[in-house]
């Protein structure tokens, strides 16, 4: 692992060497390496293997931009070895190998090709069909790339989130980028920068310049001063290691952050809400497409660079380049001056380069090939050396190497400009896309606009920045125009290369156009062949830009390559669109801390010391159970002849008062709440414009225009608004408010309930002064204030006690102590299900549905059909349904088995048909034998009809029948609410 | 017979393309899966191959191409379970007809419940399923775990899994391949298929439907099937017809492909979330669905990071993969979640299959094979009777959901 | 998209603060003689152009109010007259 000689440019540290293990093998590298640079360095050529052909892949790019360099990092699989920092002690594995990478076992794919063509999965294989799921459960076993250990339960680490606002957001932390903060926040705003990699610079970090001397006018130089500038300024808010992932309308930017050792968190998710955004993402390399140009080996020019002067790995020992654009030729020289041979330099332009890099290129002794392109790489596992062609020509030259650097050229990053919802066009001119509109408050700079020259990428930054400030109101005509002034001067994006292929690559069988999923060449002749000629049917049909890398190899090359083979001109060439995550985020990060975000009660700890089993109820976390016994026998038992107490808190509580109270009652519920007295709950429901029951609760006059009211828990979130929409267009005047959370509530049943009541409050609670529906502000204990109502859900004596939150735990243990000697347990959601069923008291979801209006479940007798006047909602539907026939009814079940009781969900049937459902069962004690709800068929309604039930049960068909009797079991005549 | 055959070596078109005629028999608006499928039907079956099938952008451009690609018939009421079932049945002997490889993977689909309340309604599901032969299974959390080791069936997560309703018959299908293959299965009947042709009006005449205008001109026809997917209200609204189906976008993603681990459909209510692993090894999940109408397919970041919290919390070794890209289709919904297949109602030659809310690929083909009855003959096939228009107007709504409405069908 | 409504309370704020209310349907109709499928067209049924709507929002996730607005299907986008 000996490295080049050490250069200002360099971003390891050598005298901090790190150990890492490569598929078992001991290897090691710096602080400051990315695996992929620890890997090269340590001689590793092959990183993996391809998708579909099995073929060896090498490293390629160091940005992540494809998923050749995809390995197992410590178990974790599609880890991107060449953004990823080396740690002491990782263990790096292959991927998508059986056996070792070099030789893998699933290598005889690639001669395979031809039985493979573009798509060949959907027209083999589905005859006969027994054989089908054979050969698909072989296809899935093929596919894939890392292996998931389903075990596990991710990287431990923590992560945090963070939600930002700024006036300017710029992506991008190279010249132009910088030149945009710098700008920006000169102007006065606020700007946060996002960079990807860990320093800003962009592509100014690694390049000393032609000199090679790193002198203080050297493109690094100029970046390191300008990174400088920008940490200093106090408006500029630089993230680095911080990938952006998406834009997503309205200026909002996402993304997460890779941190160090020193950092609480491992990773970070922020958003950031800005006011408008400068995109200065620079370019990618568009890859150049001839024979075997996926070998490991073959790399982007700023993979070669990158490789020597930001972590002082050769990239090979002979370096040939096929080159399309002058940073390459630049990447060349600079090779050259690290004493890398570099025999030859084709590149595919055949003029246009920069006369000073030409020059020097003939004093180093490299042969320069203009208008020549690389058609063919040698070597059948790493390269051995590459054909080096004449476009339109027909010499050939081959020439003996370890690493071909091949590019056709540049193409604008446009992943973050495409998200925010810019529109490109392809140019003939640059040979490849370039802007067409921009959303209104988002700028472009730099390389995104296609531009190469150093002092109008940084103009265009600077006026990209002052835009965006200008936009956020800061005042910078002077300099706006004068940067709108120099940005005019410049000459502008200059020519491309406008190819896709090398020459003479033949058919292309082996000529890669997506390196992901194995798209090739003729590949895509084939999809066009079998008339999937629009771009969009040929990228699903080829699969080609939807592996790993998405939009970055191929890139654009997929819809020239169409165009080219179809025969339309490139002007002819459409733009894909960039879908997010423009980098892949990890689905821990995204999830942040994820909390188990709910409510508890004033009493949720006391009741699970008590043994409270809890259950998700909406927003809440309720005790469900009060034992292991889940049909909570002894629970109910103990409500039925003593006395329980249940935390109903998330009851929902609502005050309602000003001078058009009763109009909104009057328009929400089904009844005529003009009957409210005081003193006496009311009990009615609300329905939908369907008719169907969503809320019930008790209404009671506390005062002048002055209502309290409650609603199911469920509802309580939705009240307030349920009463203003259906009041939007009145103008009435009221007062509505919430009291759901700031009041606890505590339900206190059974026969001994007035006993122990009578024991912590000095109100009068005889049947007379306090009767059966009654509503009375008592004190309790020490004068803590309680509205107490005397209700029955569950069918027996019980008070409802509503008290301040804070006193919630005060009244439970008042009661606790006085009920002691009677015999007082608690009682959980399930077993008031269960008494509440015996009763016949409907449950909202339970025993009603969208099919049932209030009629229907036997609750029309709430109704005030007398009332249009009101324009009651619901009432119309409960017209229009009132006479109809063939709707469900409730009906109440006695089950005829005494063995076997059908479960809630068993189904009604009539011969092959369903004439309705069982809604709830349950097996009463008090009762003495099996009893239910159902929703039937009208004919099936009346009382005496034996029901048939089928059930399917552990995999037999279960028969059973029911009786149909009134709804309403325990208590039929209320005698026990009313004692 | 072998399983490899040469002739997938040869190339050639797999769907005609035809000049546009001024003049079909049928028009049929919408060039997906639901499209496609009657005019294959039409032609196959009724002999009625003078058919249009006119697609504003490219066959399978719309919901077809966005859909879970999950097929099942384990659904709430019989109507729904008689259709669905059928339409899962159907997918070997399109496979077969079409000579294409649908590539239906009969996994099995295993949904799971949080409460006490879901598990009810699974049973009920359970019961009506196999009480018209549709396999579908009640699983305690154990057996859960066996079918999907990447549960996590303890108490830590956020809604601590119950049970679960195990339906073998189900699985996935290819879902762009459908639409390739009804396209070649079509054409090759002699159905017109005409992409970037986009109906901008719809002509009547005395209370008949005449023709189409169309970004290409007008197109005349004696009989028109609106079967636009999410974008059919926008068609219907063309000629004044108000419907109950609101177009919702609804969001999906993948995640970098992976090794097999995941070998059945998964889905969860109290999650919002469907997970399934593609042929190619990414995790394809989704089902957020924005409450505003709209014809965008914009996809959020508020969604993108709820997935990721709802996917690691039940499937916690899913927190180190990487999601890939997410993506957006509309979904047309109905209050009570069951579609609207009509014919003849407001003009004569109008027919309408539409609101599938995000059932509409797995009932895609059966549909179009009723569709096309109820087109050649003028009347409803029996199966598509419950599902006409006027179940809203008479409020008998087919409960494939039991929550009853707010305001609208989209809350 | 994640899109901004504008709450005439609150401001500019993140569209998941909102509830949908729905577009416009005009006040419910008299109930005197209200015929039951003009009373279901009312509630249930719709006409969703690709075009400009006026319709209902809820600041759930702030002040509470119910207030109406203008945003087109076709861009998610609310539009200012």
């Amino acid at each position: 692992m000996t490295r080049l000689p050490r250069s200002s440019a360099l971003r390891i540290d050598t005298d901090r060497r790190l150990r890492f293990s490569w598929c078992g093998s001991a290897r090691a590298g710096y602080e400051g390496d990315t695996v992929a640079s620890a890997l090269w360095s340590s001689g590793v050529r092959t990183f993996g293997r391809s998708f579909e052909y099995h073929r060896p892949r090498g490293l390629y790019d160091l940005e992540g931009e494809g998923a050749s360099q995809l390995v197992s990092i410590d178990g974790v699989p599609n880890q991107s070895a060449g953004t990823t920092l080396l740690r002491e002690g990782m263990a790096v594995a292959a991927q998508n190998v059986r056996g070792d990478p070099r030789s893998d076992a699933f290598g005889f794919l690639d001669r395979l090709d031809r039985w493979m063509p573009a798509g060949f999965y959907y027209r083999v294989f589905h005859r006969p069909h027994a054989a089908a799921h054979f050969v698909h459960n072989r296809m899935r076993a093929m596919a894939g790339l890392g292996i998931l250990d389903v075990s596990t339960s991710g990287d431990p680490g923590r992560r945090e989130e963070i939600f930002l606002n700024a006036d300017v957001a710029v992506i991008g932390g190279g010249a132009a980028g910088m030149r945009a903060a710098l700008a920006a926040a000169g102007a006065g705003t606020r700007v946060c920068l996002f960079e990807r990699r860990p320093w800003l610079g962009g592509h100014l970090d690694w390049r000393l310049g032609l000199e090679g001397a790193d002198g203080p006018d050297s493109p690094r130089a100029r970046g390191r001063a300008l990174a400088e500038h920008v940490g200093s300024d106090a408006r500029i808010r630089v993230f680095t290691s911080a990938p952006v992932t998406g834009i997503w309308g309205e200026n909002l930017v996402t993304g997460f952050q890779r941190v160090g050792a020193a950092d609480p968190f491992v990773e970070r998710h922020w958003e950031c809400r800005a006011r408008t955004i400068v995109v200065a993402t620079g370019a990618l390399e568009r890859p150049l497409v001839f024979n075997h140009n996926d070998r490991p080996g073959v790399m982007q020019a700023d993979t070669a660079w990158r490789l020597a002067r930001t972590y002082g790995v050769s990239p090979g020992a002979v370096v040939v380049f096929s080159a399309g654009d002058d940073l390459a030729l630049e990447a060349a020289l600079d090779l050259l001056s690290l004493g890398v041979d570099v025999p030859a330099i084709a590149d595919s332009r055949p003029e246009g380069q920069d006369p000073e890099l030409v020059s020097r290129i003939a004093e180093s002794g490299a042969e320069l090939l203009t208008g020549w392109a690389a058609s063919q790489v040698v070597g059948r596992r790493v390269v051995r050396g590459v054909q080096l062609a004449e476009i339109g020509g027909s010499t050939r030259r081959e020439f003996p190497c370890d690493v071909v650097v091949a590019n056709a050229g540049r193409q604008p990053d446009i992943g973050a400009l495409s998200c925010a919802g810019a529109r490109f066009r392809h140019s003939t001119h640059t040979g490849s896309f370039e802007l067409a509109s921009l959303p209104s408050d988002v700028f472009a700079a730099g390389r995104v606009l296609g531009l190469t020259d150093s002092v109008e990428i940084e103009a265009t930054g600077t006026l990209a920045g002052l835009e965006a400030a200008s936009a956020c109101g800061a005042s910078v005509s002077g300099t706006l125009a004068a940067a709108r002034a120099e940005v005019a001067e410049g000459a502008g994006a200059p020519p491309g290369t406008g190819i896709v292929r090398g020459p003479d690559i033949g058919e292309g069988r082996k000529a890669f156009l997506d390196y992901d999923e194995d798209g090739t060449w003729k590949n895509a002749v084939q999809c066009a062949a079998l008339g999937f000629d629009v771009p969009e049917l040929a990228k699903r049909f080829g699969n080609f830009g939807l592996g790993p890398g998405q939009y970055r190899v191929p890139g654009q090359n997929v819809a020239m390559a169409m165009a080219e083979i179809e025969g339309r001109p490139a002007s002819d060439v459409a733009s894909t669109t960039v879908r997010p995550p423009i980098i892949p985020p990890s689905l821990a990060t995204l999830a942040g801390p994820n909390h188990d975000v709910h409510k508890r009660t004033p009493l949720h700890e006391d009741q699970a010391a008590r043994g409270g089993v809890f259950r998700r109820a909406g927003a809440w976390k309720r005790a469900r159970y009060f034992s292991a016994d889940y049909t909570c026998r002894e629970e109910i038992r103990n409500v039925r002849e003593n006395v329980g107490l249940l935390d109903s808190s998330p009851l929902g509580k609502f005050r309602i008062w000003g001078p058009h109270a009763l109009h909104a009652l009057q328009r929400v519920y089904i009844s005529d709440m003009r009957k409210a007295t005081r003193g006496r709950c009311k009990y009615s429901a609300m329905c939908n414009d369907t008719g169907n029951v969503v809320d019930d609760g008790v209404v009671i006059p506390v005062g002048e225009d002055d209502y309290y009211f409650t609603t199911s828990s469920n509802r309580a979130g939705s009240t307030v608004e349920w009463f203003r929409y259906h009041t939007r267009y009145d103008g009435w005047d009221y007062n509505l408010l919430n009291l759901t959370d700031a009041l606890a509530s505590i339900n206190l049943a059974g026969p001994e309930a007035r006993a122990v009541l009578e024991r912590v409050t000095d109100a009068d609670l005889s049947n007379d002064a306090f009767p059966y529906l009654g509503y009375r502000v008592i004190p309790v204990g020490d004068g803590v204030e309680a509205r107490c109502m005397r209700l029955g859900f569950v069918g027996e004596l019980s008070y409802e006690l509503h008290v301040g939150a804070s006193y919630a735990q005060y009244a439970w243990d008042l009661l606790w102590d006085a009920g002691a000697e009677l015999g007082i347990r608690p009682f959980g959601l399930e077993a008031q299900y269960c008494m509440r069923a015996e009763k016949g008291h409907v449950i909202i979801g339970a025993e009603s549905e969208q099919r049932v209006t209030l009629l229907d479940i036997g609750m029309g007798w709430l109704w005030d059909r007398s009332d249009t006047a009101s324009k009651k909602v619901g009432a119309p539907a409960l017209r229009a349904c009132e006479e109809q026939d063939g709707r469900l009814e409730l009906v109440g079940l006695r089950i005829d088995d005494a063995g076997h009781r059908p479960e809630d969900g068993a189904i009604v049937v009539d011969g092959d048909r369903i004439a309705g459902y069982v809604c709830t069962t349950r097996v009463s004690g008090a009762l003495g034998y099996q009893y239910g709800l159902a929703l039937v068929e009208e004919g099936f309604a009346v009382e005496g009809t034996t029901l048939s039930i089928y059930e399917h049960l552990r995999s037999d068909d279960v028969r059973t029948s029911a009786t149909v009797v009134p709804p309403h079991f325990y208590d039929p005549k209320g005698e026990r609410l009313r004692v | 017979m072998s399983v490899f055959r040469p002739g997938f070596l040869e190339l050639g078109r797999l769907w005609e393309t035809k000049p546009l005629e001024r003049n079909y028999e049928v028009v049929i608006v919408g060039g997906g899966i639901h499209g496609l499928a009657t005019a294959y039907y039409l032609a196959k079956e009724h002999g009625i191959r003078d058919v249009a099938v006119l697609e504003r952008e490219y066959i399978g451009f719309g919901g077809s191409g966005r859909n879970t690609a999950i097929v099942r018939a384990n659904q709430r009421t019989q109507e729904n379970v008689r259709l669905y079932d059928e339409g899962l049945k159907l997918w070997p002997v399109l496979t077969d007809e079409l000579d294409f490889n649908l590539m239906f993977y009969n996994c099995g689909n295993l949904n799971l419940a949080h409460s006490e309340a879901a598990v009810s309604s699974f049973r009920l599901a359970i019961n009506t399923a196999n009480f018209y032969g549709v396999r579908s299974e009640l699983l305690d959390p154990q057996q859960c775990k066996e079918v999907v080791p990447a549960l996590d069936i303890s108490d830590r997560p956020k809604h601590p899994i119950q049970a679960g309703m195990y339906h073998p018959p189900g699985g996935v299908v290819r879902h762009d391949a459908v639409v390739w293959g009804l396209a070649k299965g079509a054409s090759a009947h002699g159905v017109a298929i005409h992409q970037g042709v986009g109906v901008e009006g719809i002509d009547v005449d005395g209370g008949r439907i005449t023709g189409v205008r169309t970004s290409e001109g007008r197109i005349g026809c004696d009989k028109l099937g609106i079967m636009a997917g999410g974008y059919g209200t926008a068609v219907c609204a063309m000629l004044d017809i108000e419907l109950p189906v609101n177009p919702l976008t609804i969001q999906a993603m993948v995640t970098q492909p992976l090794k097999p681990f995941l070998h059945h459909v998964v889905s969860s209510g109290a999650y919002h979330v469907y997970a399934n692993q593609t042929l190619k090894g990414e995790i394809a999940t989704g089902a957020h669905m924005d409450p505003q109408v709209n014809y965008t397919t914009d996809v959020t970041a508020y969604y993108f990071k709820h997935q990721a919290e709802a996917l690691t919390d039940f499937m916690p070794c899913l927190k180190d993969v990487r999601f890939l890209r997410i993506w957006a289709g509309l979904a047309d919904m109905t209050p009570d979640m069951a579609p609207i297949l009509d014919g003849n109602f407001a003009y004569d030659g109008l027919y309408l299959d539409v609101g599938w809310g995000y059932f509409g690929f797995k009932s895609g083909p059966i549909t179009g094979k009723y569709m096309a009855d109820f087109i050649a003959r003028e009347e409803a096939p029996e199966i598509l009777r419950p599902f006409a228009l006027r179940r809203f107007l008479e409020n008998r709504y087919m409960g494939e959901t039991a929550t009853a409405m707010k305001y609208g069908q989209w809350d | 998209m994640t899109f901004r409504l504008t709450c005439p309370v609150c401001g500019p704020r993140d569209v998941y603060e909102f509830r949908y209310g729905g577009p416009e349907r005009g006040p419910r109709p008299d109930q005197e003689d209200l015929d039951p499928e003009a009373h279901f067209r009312w509630a249930q049924f719709r006409m969703t152009r690709p075009e400009a709507q006026e319709e209902w929002w809820y600041h759930a996730g702030g002040c509470g109010v119910w207030f109406s607005t203008v945003r087109n299907p076709a861009t998610n986008r609310e539009e200012t007259s």
